[in-house]
């Protein structure tokens, strides 16, 4: 497969350069690219057109869900229609899993995304810098300023050897700002907008790596968001399932309740809490003044108990 | 941009010769650290185990009432939609939810720690498999394989999480799934009468790249230094009731026996600050304990009748 690799570079026609740098050791290669443009990495607010709700002058409006039918491929990948700046359509692949965008370099030429005679920044897979599409189009979806990145993605492109052409993936940062249903039945994506920012996730994992942390990690604290009033504990050889409540606060959110000493919690708003930090990190998105329901065992009996956690800490 | 100028020409250098295959050559040219980066990032991030095309034909099942389930799940660091399964009642593990992936794949340690079998095929079958939230299939075929992109995320601790798997086509087509960021579930809906298709044995020519990244990734993680770091801790416990008066944050309450109990304070003081970090809301104040653990020292200002006064205490075990 490293053959493969060589020889997908080869085709690329920039084997010379990229085997002088090798050979000499040198930034030769790196410094022949044409000028990059550093990236402003501050993060999009893509205007969202054809979205009623983005303002809140709209507010009181009810947004209209946007169906888009989506092909199922023989791979079972999801497969949508898109225009890019107009050009198009390009078949992509729906991807929840995918948090970033990403192009062909032959999309990417097509739809002017690459300047003439740009060329990608490392042979590797055509891997081109982040840029920003101007008007991406699903269905009756129209947005704007979208980032993707430009890469010839070897399995996107080995998928569209045996499925026919497929330009790119589109994720994340598009379905994250709709409530986003998708129905393998109907072979339907149903979008209604929701408001939310994706964040550039390139930025913030390049600075994490980039300055990784010095000296000995820090374990990260885990902050439940209210006061609860109750301890949780579990022997290290202890592997059935929850955790033992050792103390209640009296007085306490869980003792009002019904929260007692020796009750074995098992779930916390629906969250497992089969150790303490699984505990922890479920008391972390519950905010002050919500109720949530707390099962326990005790002596054998499933017990469902209300709690309504304090500001407190 | 610091993240654009920055090259590295000297300690960066790519060996033309991969270590564990000394006869294959792999190009990779000294670039700058920026631009490896994001092909690594871009490369690790999506289509996990798009390679493996074509499964067994075995459906996951599930009771037969119709049901909606609100599956808790989480973003992780890399914007991943990340659930927690348990194996045959063994776990929770951590998945992503992938429209991008073909099936079900599960690291080979999990396996192990489960006790499945791998069939020839590197198949396995799950007796049970619980998403967080109460989904419960029965029967579930998955991948037993270490992808290259979850291994890298790991190496790099991408996520801020440890992965264990990736929950592809075979599970997700069985419901219909809403995803909605601005709320702290998703809602899965099985579809009792639908059998979605299998997906077919395509012949996919020459072998996915992408697998070429596993070594790589593990060579720049030891030239660069960097590591993953999934430990956490809880936070250490005060023992106040607080409320929001006048701008200022008064104690309401002090639990007897907690840090904040045993430091003397009492109902009524307001707290001014938390080490010299100044506390106008409740949210102040959860901003400044929020990375304090269990047995960490604090030094409370408190305005007690008009006088102001430092307390110190150590954060207690509770929450």
């Amino acid at each position: 497969m490293l053959q493969n690799m060589f020889a997908t570079v080869f085709r690329r026609g920039r084997s010379l350069a990229l085997l002088t740098a090798v050979v000499l050791g040198s930034s030769t290669w790196a410094f022949s690219l044409p000028a990059d443009s550093p990236q402003p990495v501050t993060p999009h607010k893509p205007p969202l057109s054809g979205n009623p709700s983005s303002t809140s002058s709209d507010a009181e409006k009810k947004p209209t869900p946007i169906v888009i039918p989506f092909e199922l491929l023989r791979s079972r990948h999801m497969a949508v229609q898109v225009r890019v700046n107009g050009a198009g359509p390009y078949r992509l692949v729906f991807d929840t899993g995918a948090p970033m965008n990403l192009v062909s370099n032959k999309l990417a030429r097509e739809a002017g995304l690459l300047k003439k005679g740009e060329r990608p920044l490392l042979p590797l897979f055509g891997m081109g810098g982040p840029k920003t599409i101007e008007t991406l189009e699903i269905g009756a979806i129209k947005l704007h300023n979208v980032p993707t990145v430009v890469m010839d993605h070897p399995t996107v492109a080995a998928m569209s050897r045996v499925l026919g052409p497929i330009e790119g993936i589109i994720g994340f940062p598009f379905f994250a700002r709709y409530k986003t249903t998708v129905d393998y039945q109907k072979r339907e994506l149903t979008l209604v907008p929701n408001g939310y920012e994706p964040k550039d996730v390139m930025q913030s994992l390049m600075e994490k790596m980039m300055n990784p942390p010095k000296g000995k990690p820090e374990p990260r604290v885990l902050a439940p968001a209210a006061l609860w009033g109750f301890q949780v504990d579990k022997a290290d050889d202890d592997t059935t399932d929850g955790v033992t409540v050792t103390h209640v606060l009296p007085g306490s959110p869980a003792d009002k309740a019904g929260l007692r000493a020796g009750d074995r919690l098992l779930t916390l708003d629906d969250r497992w809490t089969d150790s303490v930090a699984d505990t922890y990190t479920a008391a972390e998105s519950i905010k002050p003044g919500r109720s949530v329901v707390l099962v326990v065992l005790r002596q054998g009996q499933r017990l469902e108990l209300t709690v309504t956690p304090r500001t407190g800490f | 941009m610091h993240l654009e100028t920055e090259h590295l020409a000297g300690d960066l250098q790519m060996s033309p010769f991969h270590p564990y295959q000394p006869e294959t050559h792999i190009p990779l040219p000294v670039a700058s650290r920026p631009r490896l980066y994001r092909f690594i990032l871009v490369s690790l991030l999506v289509l996990f185990g798009s390679g493996v095309i074509g499964f067994p034909e075995q459906r996951p099942r599930l009771p037969e009432e119709t049901r909606r389930y609100q599956v808790p799940y989480r973003l992780t660091d890399s914007q991943h939609v990340l659930v927690r399964v348990k194996l045959n009642g063994k776990g929770p593990f951590h998945f992503i939810l992938d429209t991008g992936a073909p099936a079900v794949f599960v690291t080979k340690s999990v396996a192990k720690k489960v006790g499945v079998k791998t069939g020839a095929q590197g198949w396995a079958t799950f007796d049970t498999f619980e998403i967080e939230g109460g989904v419960r299939l029965t029967q579930v075929k998955g991948r037993i394989e270490d992808l290259v992109q979850l291994d890298g995320m790991n190496t790099l601790g991408l996520a801020g999480v440890e992965l264990h798997g990736v929950i592809g086509y075979n599970v997700l087509a069985r419901f219909r799934i809403e995803y909605d960021f601005t709320v702290d579930k998703l809602l899965f809906e099985f579809l009792p009468d639908f059998e979605p298709p299998d997906p077919e044995r395509l012949r996919v020519e020459g072998p996915d790249d992408i697998q070429m990244m596993g070594p790589f990734i593990k060579m720049i993680a030891a030239l660069t230094g960097i590591k993953a770091n999934f430990a956490t801790v809880p936070r250490g416990f005060l023992g106040i009731e607080v409320t929001q008066a006048n701008g200022k944050v008064v104690i309401q309450h002090v639990y007897p026996g907690t840090a904040a109990a045993k430091a003397g304070l009492q109902p009524g003081d307001v707290i001014v600050a938390v080490r010299a970090q100044t506390i106008d809301v409740p949210a102040d104040l959860h901003r400044a304990l929020r990375r304090a653990g269990v047995g960490s020292p604090q030094v409370l200002t408190i305005e007690r009748q008009g006088k102001m006064m430092e307390v110190r205490l150590e954060l207690g075990r509770g929450l």
